[in-house]
């Protein structure tokens, strides 16, 4: 080859790289904003953008010169101190020193004058506030009431925190809500798998009239709508006194997800060398024996592959946890926590809704991650065919 | 009041059962706040000793925890044992216990619909023409109270069915006192001086107003509190009753024009806090934090009594927010109209106990007690305000006293459909800039597909 | 009881139910009803094998046919009812439905999704893949945008609300239009019509990690002479990709394609979290959540609905399936 075209490729190549870095960062781009707005001072974050965390943030905050400092100077009254000893702001400034940018003495001017000017207030008052916070007021007349309030603007250093954390899970009952989920979703889990393998080996390797059709049934019940399936159920399930609880949405998780398990699995089975399970049949070995001793075994990635999908399937359902479970506190689960109560609660608490999306969704990830060959596998059997 | 807010925070405790043999919060004789002097005639007056009376209501958490410490005082004069559960499926569970035969003594109904529906299936016991006019004489816009607890019985008659207590006030509006003073604004009396005041602090380069009706799937339901209080700003409180139960369509030019009445406020990019648009999404629980900044985003909310909650960590009372009453129109003569919520006692098992406790919640010592305990508002005129501890709750309080005419939040009255629903898509529609009259004849074209 | 425990006493019935009554199935059938010996064990043989894979196929049979086939015909039963499932109204609810603005505008959105998510989702699928086959790293590429798949549609509404907020020191849409001179925040889920597709986004960056995985492995399955002998021919990349490559992977890219579109058709959550069908972005789904537990008649109407326009593609499904069993 030339070299024409292979700098042509080189290019190309570049290009590609280029490309994909752009795809991957535009991907990742929101779910980075989540987790590092999760770990956020709840303040800072309606200050900046969580692209700019990592730089100290300018607050405005208020004091007061209190009158019962102040002190008869040459006819004028004057209060001397510090604004960051305020205790509002101890918070901000445990140490009791910061840096101020600007200062003011009304709330809708806050950061008037930079530090140091001497500013000229109504009634013939001054005040200044320097960069160290140190302010001197000086009044003609003698300062009634409280005293006067000084605003200031000051840099906070970037705060992270685990605060978010704290409050999801301790006051907002967020563990509730995770352990919930937890306990809809592991039955909801297996239950299915065995159920499920059965019928596909039966769809797979036994010789029966009916079976195509059958197989198209399944093909066909993959696509009804669950939505179909909300009313019916659950006016069946108040029938036969199940009513809304855990075993509801068990059962029914269970039944929606067998369409697609049994679709997957067969479709593994199908693939398995036919000389295997015909030498054991020649050996004697029953059906129930080459189930149990030959294909489970063998269909494992394809097992794993759906454990994995209906795990993160009934992990993330809002739909049926909302219809099959009680609206109640004591078996909410995640999604329907954050939809219906936080996002109704906590709505403008980004630091706390992210911390909460979070909690949801680290189980999922880490499953997601540590599994994902299987996962692979298992979408590939179930859609390549 | 929205209920589904408090269920969420109420959950934690649940089904606080518990017989009311505790130690009193405070000790009788003692701090003169409290009229003493009722509860020692009220002693002497009843003996149910043996007796006990079963009360089942929404209160749970908190709230629980403070009623039972005011039952104790009924337990205490009375001899009875009284045992209160609070649920937060009360309403289902309610009906299940009545049918079922077996309801308890007195169930204290979060809003009346419920009430109202189990009176006419027979299920409620009627209290005295002697307790209605009581109410009429002692409650602050008494003849409101009676009207809101009446209701029709099996066989069509009308009756008192229900003695509110506790109630909740939405007809406010929130401000930050330093930030008033400090731009010389004062609190207005009549609505034409609020409008004038939301223009002057336009005039003065400011945000009059924030307001936020995202609420999740729920978005949309502070704009019915605007509508619904101006809608007893500028009507009859008869023409609100029949909106309730559209009677008056929902489409009539008397609703367009509250909802018009909310439109000027709302409809104004330069009145609200990030323009009408930002209105719609903002959070309703994120909306009063602009009344807090510097400088202030906003220099107004209006909001019901519960959104202290929702304020930033440790604002105070008096110096950082304050409210005044969401005022009435100076040219309509209307009164003093009250939006709100109010919980009610029913007797579900007639008992002589419970009798008995219907006429003790008409003495000052039964409110007393609460009100020194926390978020307790009544229209009771006899008790002392000094009671309260918080002196927040006391110009609630006020607010409630000063009452002319009390309403009940429509929304909560009207059928799920249009009050947690239709209403709610509907004013949000409005606010983004949908035309009053359309929204409006949709919301009454969905209360006509009920029927 | 505790849920939890409830939960663990559940996997074990369940799981101990199932095994139960696989193995005690089997062996009545291969004992009692016809023992595999004395005078017809053959015969008895033959019996027993006709009936086992009934055996085996029983449970999913069972729960398939009362959670999916039965509630198709129960849900458009209890539509012919009005709200109070006593009255029946024929097609009542239908012709309400169709007087309702609201729900043509859930169709109409509805139909929007079906187009746009599956052909975008493909698309950069189709582009990540084809990108990322050759690349050193591609394989950390593809999981990371694989990764929203494991995300809820209620977190990545979540996520999204911080691209999306109509605050520029929260969302970034905002924070770049403040970037470039904006002065006034504009909150894109309230553009009408347009806040559409910033919704379908949403499910689009969850979907084409999806869409992806498939059709690399699918790329990967072409023959590598066909490429081979393009590149002899001296065609540039973009003709092998799409003259050789893409019309090889057609099939695949097809069944990605209406699996997507069935998934489009079931989601609900995404515009429930984020604009809860305000701003003219109610979809079907939503707009059936709106009268679940009011109006059951409507609710299943609506279903009902959904059902009709997934047919095509279910009747598809099936027809592609009997095709590949021949």
């Amino acid at each position: 080859m030339s070299d024409n075209i292979v700098g042509e490729r080189a290019g190309l190549t570049i290009a590609v790289n280029i490309a994909v870095v752009a795809l991957v960062v535009l991907w990742l781009i929101p779910t980075v904003g989540l987790l590092v707005s999760s770990f956020r001072d709840r303040d800072q974050i309606t200050a900046t953008g969580w692209w700019q965390s990592p730089l100290p943030v300018e607050l405005t905050f208020r004091a007061r010169a209190p009158a019962a400092d102040q002190v008869e100077e040459n006819g004028v009254w004057v209060v001397e101190g510090n604004v960051f000893e305020d205790r509002e702001q101890a918070r901000w400034f445990p140490e009791a020193t910061g840096t101020v940018t600007a200062f003011g003495s009304r709330g809708v001017a806050p950061a008037e004058f930079p530090p140091g000017e001497v500013a000229e207030l109504r009634g013939g008052a001054t005040l200044v506030v320097n960069t160290d916070g140190t302010f001197r007021y000086e009044s003609p007349e003698e300062i009634e009431g409280a005293g006067p309030r000084l605003y200031f603007e000051a840099r906070t250093p970037p705060q992270f925190t685990t605060a978010n954390y704290n409050t999801v899970l301790l006051a907002d009952n967020m563990d509730r809500a995770f352990i919930n989920t937890l306990t809809v979703t592991i039955p909801a889990t297996v239950i299915p798998i065995l159920v499920a393998a059965f019928a596909a080996y039966a769809l797979a390797w036994m010789d029966f009239p009916g079976r195509g059709l059958l197989i198209a049934g399944v093909v066909g019940l993959l696509v009804v709508p669950l939505q179909l399936a909300l009313v019916p159920m659950l006016n069946f399930h108040n029938m036969i006194g199940v009513g809304q609880s855990f075993l509801g949405i068990w059962l029914a998780h269970t039944a929606f997800g067998l369409p697609l398990a049994i679709y997957l699995l067969r479709n593994y089975m199908v693939g398995l060398p036919r000389d295997i399970i015909e030498s054991a049949k020649v050996d004697g070995a029953t059906d129930f024996q080459i189930f149990t001793r030959i294909i489970l075994p063998l269909s494992f990635p394809a097992l794993a592959a759906f454990a994995i999908f209906q795990f993160l399937w009934t992990w993330n359902d809002l739909l049926v946890a909302k219809v099959f479970l009680p609206a109640t506190a004591e078996s909410q689960v995640m999604t329907v926590k954050i939809a219906d109560d936080l996002l109704g609660s906590r709505g403008g608490d980004w630091g706390i809704l992210a911390a909460a999306a979070f909690v949801s969704i680290a189980v999922p990830l880490v499953v997601f991650f540590s599994m994902q060959r299987y996962l692979v596998r298992g979408l590939l059997a179930g859609s390549v065919k | 009041m929205i209920r589904f807010l408090f269920a969420s925070t109420a959950g934690v405790a649940l089904g606080i059962g518990s017989a009311v043999a505790q130690p009193l919060p405070f000790e009788p004789g003692e701090e003169d706040r409290f009229n003493w002097q009722s509860h020692e005639e009220f002693a002497e007056q009843h003996d149910l000793t043996g007796q006990t009376l079963t009360i089942t209501g929404p209160w749970t958490g908190l709230d629980a925890q403070n009623v039972t410490q005011v039952l104790a005082y009924f337990a205490e004069a009375t001899g009875a044992t009284v045992n209160y559960s609070g649920s937060d499926s009360f309403e289902q569970d309610i009906v299940i216990a009545a049918q079922a035969g077996s309801p308890p003594n007195l169930a204290v109904f979060p809003q009346p619909g419920l009430a109202q529906d189990m009176a006419a299936r027979g299920f409620l016991t009627p209290l005295d023409a002697e307790t209605a006019d009581w109410l009429r004489e002692n409650y602050a816009a008494g003849e409101s109270w009676v009207e809101l607890a009446s209701f029709e019985g099996p066989e069509g008659e009308e009756a008192l069915y229900g003695f509110f207590y506790k109630v909740d006030v939405k007809s406010l509006v929130w401000y930050s006192p330093e930030q008033f003073e400090e731009a010389g604004y004062d609190i207005p009396e009549t609505m034409e001086e609020l409008k004038e005041l939301t223009e002057m602090i336009v005039e003065d380069g400011g945000t009059p107003w924030c307001i936020g009706l995202g609420s999740g799937a729920a978005t949309g339901w502070p704009a019915t509190d605007w509508v619904e209080d101006m809608m007893l700003r500028l009507h009859e409180p008869e023409l609100y009753d029949q909106w309730v139960e559209n009677e008056l369509p929902f489409d009539s030019p008397e609703v367009v024009e509250a909802i018009e009445a909310f439109g000027w406020f709302v409809r104004n990019d330069d009145f609200v806090q990030g323009g009408s648009a930002a209105a719609a999404t903002t959070d309703f629980r994120d909306a009063p934090s602009g009344l807090f900044t510097f400088p202030p985003a906003c220099y107004m909310h209006k909001q019901a009594s519960f959104i202290p909650t929702f304020f930033p960590e440790g604002s105070e009372y008096g110096f950082d927010w304050d409210f005044f009453y969401f005022p009435a129109y100076e040219e309509k003569d209307l009164g003093q109209p009250v939006l709100g919520a109010g919980t009610l006692f029913s007797v579900t098992d007639d008992s002589e106990a419970a009798r008995v406790f219907i006429d003790w919640l008409k003495t000052p010592i039964a409110h007393e007690v609460w009100m020194a305990l926390s978020g307790f508002l009544t229209p009771h005129q006899n008790v002392n305000p000094e009671a309260f501890d918080d002196e927040s709750l006391r110009a609630m309080n006020d607010i409630l006293l000063d009452a002319t005419t009390f309403r009940f939040d429509a929304s909560d009255l009207m059928p799920g459909e249009i009050g947690a629903g239709a209403f709610w898509t509907g004013m949000v529609d409005y606010v983004i800039g949908a035309d009053a009259e359309t929204v409006a004849s949709q919301i009454q074209t969905r209360w006509d597909a009920m029927r | 009881m505790n849920p939890m425990v409830q939960g663990l006493v559940t996997i074990i019935v369940g799981v101990g139910g199932c095994v139960g009554y696989f193995y005690f199935a089997n062996m009545v059938l291969d004992r009692v009803l016809y023992p595999a010996s004395g005078p017809n064990a053959g015969a008895n043989i033959n019996k027993a094998n006709r009936i086992r894979p009934w055996l085996f196929l029983l449970p999913a049979i069972v729960a398939l046919g009362l959670y999916l086939v039965y509630p198709v015909i129960g849900s458009f039963y209890r539509s012919l009812f009005d709200r109070s499932g006593f009255n029946f109204i024929g097609l009542g609810n239908y012709s309400s439905l169709i007087a309702d603005g609201e729900f043509r505008m859930s169709l109409r959105n509805n139909l929007l999704w079906i187009l746009v998510v599956p052909a975008a989702s493909t698309f950069f699928g189709l582009l990540a893949a084809q990108l990322t086959d050759r690349l050193s790293w591609g394989n950390i590429a593809k999981s990371l945008i694989f990764m929203p798949m494991a995300i809820s549609f209620v977190g990545a509404s979540l996520i999204w609300k911080f691209v999306y907020a109509n605050n520029p020191d929260i969302g970034l849409i905002n924070a770049l239009r403040a970037l470039l001179g904006a002065d006034q925040a504009v909150d894109v889920l309230q553009i009408p019509f347009w806040n559409n597709f910033f919704l379908m986004f949403i499910l689009i960056w969850i979907q084409t990690g999806f869409a992806m995985v498939i059709l690399s492995a699918a790329l990967r399955g072409i023959p590598e002479e066909t490429v081979e002998a393009a590149v002899l021919d001296g065609a540039n990349p973009f003709q092998i990709f799409f003259k050789i490559k893409v019309p090889q992977i057609m099939g695949t890219i097809v069944v990605v394609w209406t699996t997507i579109t069935i998934l489009v058709l079931k989601i609900f959550d995404i515009v429930y979290a984020t604009t809860g069908g305000n701003f003219g972005t109610q979809i079907l789904p939503s707009y059936m959540m709106a009268y679940m537990f009011r109006d059951d008649g409507r609710a299943t109407a609506v279903a009902f609905v959904i059902m009709i326009i997934v047919l095509p593609v279910m009747i598809w499904n099936i027809v592609q399936a009997r095709k590949e069993m021949r």
